[in-house]
């Protein structure tokens, strides 16, 4: 049989779906310096989706030719071992590169006649590059840059709409947490390489697991600080404060973009960290600190996303809620288990993209036509978009998991694998937080098609971009039914390749 | 040579001083100045081990904090400004139209 194409290629092209996204936002850049005076938005927008599409079938084709997986070699280490292709590199790649696309055809309609819509656009495809070698980190040093890679045009995203007071409030909080928490993590970061004298997280694993010379004390603080710079990117207790604010006060295509790419790139950095660079029981028990946040996070998060009045305020909650859910996948890990709940947390975390990206867009479209956040607001708005509405529909069964959409599948496997791990606790937690959150989202539902307008209101033009985005998500929420066994299978294979 | 635990006390003692000062100041400068301290607390750390292990990983590494602390520091200065436009303040508590 022969090599498939992809082993031919030098190893460096492993990377392609990164460079994908830097090489789009420059370009991003160059047009508008031809082009200063924004007098093209089409273009702007279609570049940016040919990017991020670019960078998905990258993805996807490097996944679906074995580049980096066991049966082809394992792993690529590309300089000096600081970065790593694999399985669950490509598996996230391809998540944040279809979340972008879709955020970057929905900002088309959202952006209609605002300024400066080149660095809007090239601020997304920046973010996501950080996000791609979050994906890719092999080494503390890459960690830490390619988080504030991704950070950094967050907190200029959030608070884009400088006229805006919600929107630079957001902005403000955003930053403010972040930059604290991106100062914990650099010192967590400063007592690892104290202890071990290594930032490539294979030494430190060595070094930790042979007794970390005496320093198993330092070592310890050092993992609780860097586990507190993860819970600050996956909007997780005790760094999810900013979450309500900045979700609520950014444009809604950024809000869907940091709540499903940001946090499943958070997940995708703290599942390489704790799995390959902090052995268990070494310094300290991050299985038992993970249990900790995962039920103090969706216990939090669902609980006050049921007291909410604002739709888009609810949907932050409700991802700090999911973010707990994910944190299962590390909470209930262990060797013996192979990467069976870090797969399903894997899976669970790409389905969430897809549904939660929609559900985000979907108030973005209620922005565009200028109706209000509050549940009584989108009264009676079926009878005017009924498309856009099964679309939210779906997405609010899915998020709280009912049966027959994606939601449901992705869920299970996180609840069985937690089971099968001994930890039964942690899915009946979860199993509760669950059908609580059936209550709010069906309030959602329900305004929609149920109730009556409180008043008459025309919606205006239908913006295309923006509901062609809103659909194709909910097209992809339920083609994710029956796709899910091929997502889990590539998702648990990635994670088990992971392992020490 | 000073033995390295005391390096280890002197940053925690400036990460704290950063800590103490992000939890009382309401200028969002100062505030910034707070965790540009817990910055170097780290980098602190960095440039005494990297002497300790005898390798140069930890004292390159803090100059990529360093850059970073700069890129940061120029994206919040934006956002201060505009919210210094829009609030006419400089105040973190200022700026409450969400409930928090």
């Amino acid at each position: 049989m022969a090599a498939p194409l992809q082993a031919e290629a030098p190893t460096w092209t492993a990377l392609a779906p990164a460079l994908a996204l830097v090489v789009t936002g420059l370009v991003l850049i160059v047009v508008d310096s031809i082009d200063p005076d924004d007098g093209s938005p089409a273009l702007l927008a279609g570049v940016g989706t040919a990017g991020a599409l670019a960078s998905l079938g990258l993805a996807g084709w490097l996944l679906a030719g074995g580049t980096g997986q066991p049966d082809t070699g394992g792993a690529i280490a590309l300089y000096g071992d600081a970065l790593v292709v694999d399985g669950m590199t490509l598996f996230f790649q391809a998540l944040f590169a279809s979340v972008t696309a879709l955020v970057v055809v929905a900002s088309y309609d959202y952006l209609y006649d605002r300024e400066y819509q080149a660095e809007f656009y090239s601020l997304v495809l920046f973010a996501a590059t950080g996000m791609a070698l979050m994906a890719a980190a092999n080494s503390l040093s890459v960690a830490f840059v390619s988080l504030e890679l991704a950070s950094l045009p967050s907190y200029a995203l959030v608070s884009y709409l400088k006229r805006d007071t919600g929107s630079v409030e957001a902005g403000l909080k955003y930053f403010l947490v972040g930059a604290l928490s991106s100062a914990v993590f650099a010192f967590g970061i400063s007592l690892v390489y104290a202890a071990t004298g290594s930032l490539l997280l294979a030494d430190v694993y060595e070094t930790l697991a042979g007794g970390a010379n005496g320093l198993t004390g330092v070592a310890g603080v050092g993992i609780v600080m860097v586990a507190g710079g993860f819970a600050f990117k996956t909007a997780s207790v005790p760094f999810h404060f900013w979450a309500p604010e900045a979700y609520e006060g950014a444009p809604a295509p950024v809000s869907a973009f940091l709540s499903s790419a940001s946090k499943a790139a958070g997940f995708a950095l703290a599942f390489r960290v704790f799995v390959t660079g902090f052995p268990l029981g070494a310094g300290i028990d991050w299985v038992l600190l993970f249990q900790v946040l995962a039920v103090v996070t969706m216990t939090l998060g669902n609980f006050a996303a049921a007291t909410q009045e604002e739709v888009k305020r609810m949907l932050a909650y409700s991802s700090i809620g999911h973010a707990g859910y994910a944190l299962i996948g590390l909470a209930a890990f262990t060797t013996a288990d192979g990467g069976n709940v870090l797969g399903a947390s894997m899976a669970h975390l790409m389905v969430y993209g897809f549904m939660n990206t929609g559900a985000f867009l979907f108030v973005a479209l209620a922005e565009r036509w200028g109706i209000g956040r509050t549940f009584e607001d989108y009264a009676g708005l079926a009878d005017r978009a009924p498309l856009a509405c099964v679309a939210m529909t779906v997405f609010m069964f899915s998020l709280a998991g009912l049966p027959p959409f994606g939601g449901f599948f992705s869920k299970y496997f996180l609840f069985a694998g937690a089971v099968e791990a001994g930890f039964w606790w942690l899915a009946a937690v979860g199993a509760v937080n669950s059908a609580l959150s059936l209550f709010y989202y069906s309030r959602v539902v329900k305004a929609l098609w149920l109730e009556d307008a409180t008043a008459e209101f025309e919606l205006g033009p239908t913006p295309t971009a923006l509901y062609a985005a809103v659909v194709f998500a909910a097209v992809a929420t339920v083609l994710l039914l029956p796709g899910f066994g091929a997502v889990i299978e590539t998702a648990q294979a990635a994670a088990t390749a992971v392992l020490p | 040579m000073v033995p390295a635990q005391y390096y280890l006390v002197l940053s925690a003692a400036i990460f704290c001083i950063g800590v103490f000062g992000l939890l009382t100041r309401r200028n969002a400068l100062l505030f910034l100045m707070s965790v540009e301290l817990m910055l170097n607390a780290a980098n602190v750390n960095l440039v005494a081990f990297s002497l300790y292990w005898g390798n140069v990983t930890g004292q390159t590494f803090s100059l990529f904090t360093m850059a970073l602390a700069a890129a940061e520091v120029a994206v919040g200065i934006g956002i201060i400004l505009v919210l210094y436009r829009n609030f006419k303040d400089v105040d973190v508590t200022e700026a409450t139209t969400m409930r928090w």
